[in-house]
């Protein structure tokens, strides 16, 4: 028999499989919390920071990544707080300033209430994710991409810039890759990029997968824009 | 050496060295540390040494190399034993005479007296300097004392009592219980209870288990981790051996950064010389304890410093900070339950063992006991190392150790723990500095740097500087480090720039705000920490900055400009001669006046004008 834990997110009591983020453990449930990095059956890193939760203890509360976060026998998590509300905003329009260009991203901002950028848009091509080099890596084991590169410069390339021959040629990079969903009406110009909001993309890729956004009902959590549309 | 296979061997061989050393008549001491170095030191050593010979009296007189002695303004210094004699910025010309007249004859060069630059008088010893008659040295008082290649100067010294001490006699649990009691606390930044961390770490059921010293020491303006490591690497070694008895791990790590190279070489020699003598390595002592320590260099990341980044990079993974749900006492470094202290705190170790914790919490506040070393610069007149009790108030160490301002300028704020720490203001000068009132007051502990600023530092220039810092620092794999602070450098670029606006002043407070709650590692969450602590403390000056476009220190070029003044101005044309530009026009013996599109603001003519006949506004 699979060990579990019992958790409770927003009240509700929730039962996990043991070793399973409260991400997980949330989704599966049909509690929606946002999400951009995560990919099922990748390690999560927690490097977009939008499914922030705040996790209750010793009379405090810390916030903090759920993907990252290993769900343990008592927790109490809360995911749609003011508090995290508006920090989820905040990130989500630091993001869609940095790539205004991708359907997806602008999808999870307009879900998570980005109404107006008060950033200057920069027309980035990467937002960092790390979806295609933790695909790359764990799912292939081919280790053709990498990070290379700090802080600012950071940047997903090729062994030495070059494609290797261990390159398998699959496109699951692209496939996985937020930016690689057409954007709506094309490219936007460069200063000319909008936040719509109309946008109903299927919040990313793989259709069927786990938190992919089929207008449900389950956004009330975080009041997201597509439920009350 | 033979091996030393009992404590009674260590105890012997320090009876030995004792004795040699007393058949010492006279001593110099010339600390020869990084910054030592910088002003020259090899070159005074060296020609002491040639001095002695060619006077005969090199038998007689020993030369000592030590490390740094934390009066880093005064360098190159002498010192001489028996006696306490201290000589400051001795030159390579100085030492014909010093050998002659003082190490010969015993008098003393006046001119190479310490000179107190607030009262100007004269100081024979080091003692009566009010530099070091402040402080409270405990740490830093081996460093004259013990040359950082030899381990018999630490064991002449006292050294490695401790450990015989602790492996003859108190049980791992009690070492803990002893800390605990202490109430030590991790001196690189966070302040976490050392016990504690060591209980947690003991209470994991693993078999493998590592201790590791932080010596990846990467603030602006902060060395004292550099300065304990190369003068003194063995404290910190038989630290980390105390460290792994209590907590059961048999491999420790130092990981120095290479940018400390005599700090990596000091430490290598340590532990070679260490298991030469069978300190480190199979049954120390005789004991069934078995430990080794490895020297690790790290790449210059300052996020290295950080736990779980410094550990991803033992590892020989990239450096980046992976989530701290579950403590690196845990799973830290491959997963195994791992100790990271940082230099200071394992250096602290061994003198809680010899003297108890009693001695230790004797000294600091309630939250905050023992010493802690800070490394003073900025624009205060003696700059250096200073090892203070906890408690002491800040306006004691600027004013009573550091001698008040340099240049005349009154002392507007102090900058504490570096780039995650935060700016204090005058007013605040009369708290006692330890963990908790400097993490109230908006700023932290940090490892230990201290800037002074006076009058003429802009805060919003100091906020943007440090930016700068984490942007280039920041690893960049989590969203509001990379993007946020690289937003808030947009911001605060703008408002310096004179673009400023309201709006964007309370749009950088809620940036700062979550960037320091969502990002994934402690460099994220402390990255708004200038940021914060000037706008709370300085919020008149981003006003000016913002309303008025102006900068009240006239530090931010685009918000500055420069006039000359017709009453003072003499018309000697220095100015004209000296613009690198040609901004100036003007005929001899008449009023120049500084043409405005052509006028860069490098600054350059008011430092040149005699008749302060220039300026900024």
């Amino acid at each position: 028999m699979m060990q579990t834990v019992t958790l409770k997110i927003d009240g509700t009591p929730v039962r996990a499989t043991k070793g399973s983020s409260v991400l997980d453990a949330a989704l599966e449930c049909g509690i929606c919390i946002p999400h951009l990095c995560h990919v099922p059956s990748l390690k999560d890193t927690g490097a977009c920071r939008i499914c922030i939760v705040e996790n209750v203890r010793n009379g405090g509360s810390s916030v903090t990544a759920s993907c990252t976060l290993t769900a343990q026998e008592g927790m109490v998590i809360r995911t749609n707080t003011e508090k995290i509300r508006k920090l989820r905003h905040n990130i989500a329009e630091m993001l869609v300033a940095q790539a205004p260009n991708s359907k997806a991203v602008q999808d999870v901002a307009v879900r998570c209430g980005v109404k107006e950028v008060r950033y200057p848009f920069r027309n980035d091509n990467c937002i960092q994710c790390g979806r295609c080099v933790r695909y790359c890596t764990e799912m292939w084991r081919a280790n053709a991409l990498g990070f290379v590169g700090r802080g600012k410069n950071r940047r997903v390339e090729f062994p030495f810039a070059t494609r290797p021959e261990f390159c398998k040629n699959c496109g699951s990079c692209t496939l996985y890759c937020p930016m690689s969903v057409t954007p709506c009406g094309g490219p936007m110009k460069r200063g000319e990029e909008s936040l719509c909001g109309k946008c109903e993309s299927q919040t990313v890729m793989t259709p069927g997968m786990i938190g992919a956004c089929v207008r449900c009902d389950l956004g009330k959590g975080f009041q997201c824009t597509r439920h009350v549309l | 050496m033979p091996k030393l296979n009992h404590c009674s061997d260590l105890e012997a061989l320090r009876q030995k060295l004792q004795e040699d050393r007393k058949c010492i008549q006279s001593t110099i001491i010339i600390p020869n540390g990084t910054c030592c170095q910088a002003s020259n030191s090899p070159a005074v050593i060296n020609a002491i040494r040639k001095e002695l010979a060619r006077q005969g009296i090199d038998k007689n007189v020993q030369v000592h190399l030590t490390g740094c002695h934390g009066f880093c303004e005064q360098e190159p210094m002498i010192l001489f034993e028996p006696g306490n004699l201290i000589y400051c910025h001795v030159t390579p010309e100085d030492a014909k005479e010093i050998v002659a007249r003082t190490v010969k004859n015993g008098e003393i060069i006046d001119r190479l007296l310490y000179t107190d630059p607030v009262s100007g008088k004269k100081f024979r010893t080091e003692t009566e300097i009010p530099f070091y008659q402040a402080q409270d040295r405990q740490l830093l008082a081996y460093n004259k004392w013990v040359d950082p290649c030899s381990i018999e100067d630490y064991i002449a010294v006292g050294g490695y009592k401790a450990l015989a001490k602790t492996l003859t006699g108190i049980a791992p649990k009690t070492v803990i219980e002893e800390i605990k009691s202490s109430g030590l606390r991790g001196r690189g930044g966070g302040g976490f209870p050392t016990g504690r961390k060591w209980a947690e770490a003991r209470s994991v059921p693993e078999d493998e288990k590592y201790v590791v010293c932080n010596a990846d020491e990467g603030d602006p303006g902060a060395y004292m981790d550099r300065c304990v490591l190369e003068s003194n690497p063995h404290l910190v070694i038989e630290g980390m051996m105390i460290g792994a008895w209590a907590v059961g791990a048999r491999q420790g790590y130092i990981y120095v950064r290479n940018e400390y190279p005599l700090a990596v070489q000091h430490a290598r020699l340590a532990v070679k010389r260490a298991r030469e003598l069978g300190l480190l390595g199979e049954n120390i002592l005789g004991s069934p304890f078995s430990f080794d320590v490895d020297v690790a260099r790290g790449g210059g990341a300052f996020v290295c410093g950080e736990s779980t980044a410094l550990m991803t990079s033992l590892e020989g993974k990239v450096g980046e900070p992976r989530p701290k749900d579950i403590h690196t006492v845990k799973e830290g470094l491959w997963n195994k339950p791992s100790v990271l202290n940082n230099v200071e705190t394992w250096a602290n170790v061994p003198s809680i063992i010899v003297n108890g914790s009693g001695w230790f919490a004797s000294k600091g506040t309630k939250g905050s006991k023992g010493t802690k070393i800070f490394a003073l610069t900025g624009q205060v007149k003696n700059t250096g190392l200073v090892e203070i009790a906890m408690g002491t108030t800040l306006h004691d160490i600027i004013f009573k150790i550091g001698g008040g301002p340099k240049n005349g300028k009154a002392i507007k704020a102090v900058q504490t723990g570096g780039p995650s720490g935060g700016c204090l203001p005058v007013s605040k000068f009369d708290i006692p500095v330890d963990f908790d009132t400097l993490y109230e007051t908006g700023s932290m502990m940090g490892s230990g740097g201290m800037v002074v600023m006076d009058e003429g530092t802009c805060m919003v220039d100091v906020a943007k500087y440090f930016l700068k810092f984490l942007q280039d620092e920041s690893c960049g794999k989590c969203v509001p480090c990379r993007v946020g602070v690289d937003r808030m450098l947009e911001i605060v670029t703008d408002i310096t720039e004179g673009r400023g606006s309201r709006e964007q002043i309370s749009l950088l407070q809620e940036l700062a705000e979550t960037v320091a709650e969502t990002s994934l590692c402690g460099l994220g969450k402390t990255a708004s920490n200038p940021v914060l602590s000037t706008m709370r403390y300085f919020a008149d000056e981003y006003a000016a900055h913002v309303d008025e476009k102006r900068c009240p220190a006239g530090v931010c070029k685009e918000l500055i400009h420069y006039d000359i003044l017709a009453e003072k101005c003499t018309g000697c044309g220095v100015c004209l001669r000296s613009c690198p530009y040609d901004a100036i026009k003007g005929v001899k013996k008449k009023v120049h006046a500084i043409e405005e599109q052509i006028c860069l603001k490098c600054g350059i003519c008011v430092t040149e004008c005699k008749y302060d006949a220039i300026a900024v506004g």
